[in-house]
């Protein structure tokens, strides 16, 4: 009996156990789904790109891309544009003897896009905490923290060459920042943005990256992105491999062509002109 | 209408290129020069990237003086003898040219140099012959004979051995001065980046005693050498030649080389010196404004001047 009484005491032990081992189970499974949800509800971010693939052919003359996706609502957005970085060597201009301007040295900037363009539908410094643009790269101050300039001694210069950095860049397009021209729309509880940009011709062939940050109480909460390749093709493609890879050939191709059309206006002023 | 650039990498209109070599073209047929002192800075202003821009200016120059060479040709006045002499020293001098810039660049002061040296050779040449075709002018109304100031130096040229008859030039010389002074001008291309026709004109024209109608075919018959070499240079070893580029040029200046021949055949010797000499005064000052003027941008791509 008194076994028995322990066993049963035992059972309903075990029970009571399982039934908490169930409620734990479901209380788990409960807050997993919740942030599932959550998730869910956060990976709703979307980024298309409509026109990712551009060619450069005979008659490019720069194209448009425009990006478009979902969001949550209430959220703004960051679109940031960017190629892969690299380095680059650039002249330094100052002045020699007080008087004239040339080139006095270079400068070497590395960590820098050569094509950068951000697009926020506020303005960045309104948006974003310092802390979350310096993690992302995101607005040209942050730029700034990531770059390095070489030779420059004080904070100052190198803020100096940085913003000089930017005018060359902007003066052949191929920095850009712009706020409020994003437009969102909200349909069904979700929140649709788009927005069209101008892709410069002078950005060279390559892959680009789109990334769009989501933002909510001045900090990013997503980020997705895609990508822009952009290539030669056809006759801008085949003289493009053929000046880099057969030079020799590219160079007497170029000198025979030249000395052809000399000769050929020469025969055809002969025939014109005989009559002077 | 804008083409696509697949060496510059970039996209022009191209009535631009078109309009610019006509222009050079012109010049290159009335004076005898490739042009470059005026098309490498101004492709570059309109987005060629610097090292492309001068590169593709040697092969369009190839185009424009084969075009201007022959016009010149048609009518007597290349002196294939006295071109193929200045060659030869160009040549030599072009390879000391290159060693130089190599000190020079060590030396840490390469560009003040080069930019000195340029603007004060662009100034003294444009003023020397500015000075000397208007004395020249009001000189052929009482019709003097300059012989005394040929004597002493005429008397040393004369001594030097290996004279030669340049029968198209109507000039004895010893065949060194066309190689020395052809030397001379190549070293200071070299230096200066430039094709040098701005200095082996006034060369031919005071020192060899050429006429002026036979220098500027015989300028153009060695510029065309020395393009060919330049743009083949470029091509192999640089990459950076860009062949529409070229092309839209040379549609341009081809027809601009004849039309310069045919309105050359119509000025004076006088004239068309004066005329060199004006423009060379010009392109001096403008640099001299882009030396002085603070630049809007204190950054510029490297390879350049």
């Amino acid at each position: 009996m008194a076994g028995q009484r322990i066993i049963g005491k035992k059972r309903s032990e075990s029970t009571a156990f399982a039934v908490i081992l169930f409620l734990s189970f479901l209380l788990i499974g409960v807050i997993a789904l919740f942030f599932i949800l959550i998730n869910d509800a956060a990976a709703e971010l979307t980024a298309n790109v409509n026109h990712n693939h551009i060619k450069i052919d005979f008659f490019y003359h720069g194209s448009s891309v425009s990006v478009g996706g979902i969001s949550e609502p209430d959220t703004d957005l960051i679109i940031k544009i960017t190629s892969p970085e690299g380095h680059e060597v650039l002249k330094q201009k100052g002045k020699v003897a007080g008087l004239l301007w040339m080139n006095t040295g270079t400068l070497k900037f590395e960590n820098v896009p050569n094509l950068y363009s951000v697009h926020s539908t506020k303005k960045i410094d309104e948006l974003l905490y310092q802390e979350e643009m310096d993690k992302y790269a995101i607005g040209y101050p942050a730029l700034e923290k990531h770059v390095e300039i070489s030779p420059v001694s004080k904070e100052e210069e190198k803020n100096r060459w940085f913003n000089e950095f930017v005018k060359l860049k902007e003066s052949s397009k191929l920095y850009m920042s712009s706020s409020g021209k994003i437009t969102t729309t909200l349909k069904d509880g979700k929140q649709y943005y788009y927005i069209l940009t101008d892709w410069p011709y002078q950005a060279p062939p390559g892959d680009y990256i789109v990334t769009v940050y989501a933002v909510k109480n001045r900090k990013i909460t997503e980020k997705t992105d895609a990508k822009v390749q952009v290539e030669q093709v056809g006759i801008v493609k085949t003289l493009s491999n053929m000046a880099k890879k057969k030079g020799a050939l590219y160079g007497v191709i170029s000198i025979v062509a030249a000395l052809i059309a000399g000769f050929g206006v020469g025969l055809i002023f002969r025939k014109g002109g005989g009559a002077h | 209408m804008y083409l696509y650039l697949p060496v510059a990498l970039t996209s022009i209109n191209i009535f631009i290129p078109i309009g610019l070599g006509l222009a050079v073209g012109l010049l290159s047929g009335l004076f005898g020069v490739g042009g470059g002192f005026l098309m490498t800075p101004l492709l570059i202003m309109f987005g060629i990237p610097s090292t492309v821009a001068a590169a593709t200016d040697s092969n369009q120059i190839v185009a424009a003086s084969t075009s201007g060479t022959y016009a010149h040709w048609k009518v007597g006045n290349v002196d294939f003898k006295m071109g193929l002499y200045l060659l030869i020293g160009g040549f030599i001098g072009g390879l000391f040219g290159v060693q130089a810039i190599k000190v020079l660049r060590a030396t840490g002061n390469a560009d003040f140099v080069i930019k000195m040296t340029y603007v004060l050779m662009l100034g003294i040449v444009g003023t020397y012959m500015f000075i000397e075709s208007l004395a020249s002018m009001k000189k052929k109304k009482t019709e003097e004979v300059k012989t005394e100031k040929e004597s002493i130096m005429g008397r040393f040229l004369k001594s030097l051995p290996l004279q030669t008859h340049f029968e198209k030039s109507g000039a004895t010389h010893s065949l060194l001065i066309p190689i020395v002074f052809g030397g001379f001008v190549g070293i200071l291309a070299a230096i200066m980046g430039v094709g040098g026709g701005f200095l082996m004109v006034p060369v031919m024209v005071y020192i060899l005693r050429m006429p002026m109608h036979v220098v500027v075919g015989t300028s153009l018959f060695q510029i065309l050498f020395n393009c060919i070499e330049v743009t083949f240079l470029q091509a192999y070893t640089n990459h950076n030649v860009d062949f529409i580029l070229a092309v839209l040029l040379l549609l341009g200046s081809t027809v601009g080389a004849q039309v310069g021949a045919v309105f050359g055949r119509k000025l004076k010797g006088e004239q068309l010196k004066i005329i060199l000499a004006v423009i060379v005064l010009l392109v001096t000052v403008k640099i001299i404004f882009e030396l002085t003027l603070s630049p809007s941008i204190f950054l510029a791509q490297a390879g350049g001047h």
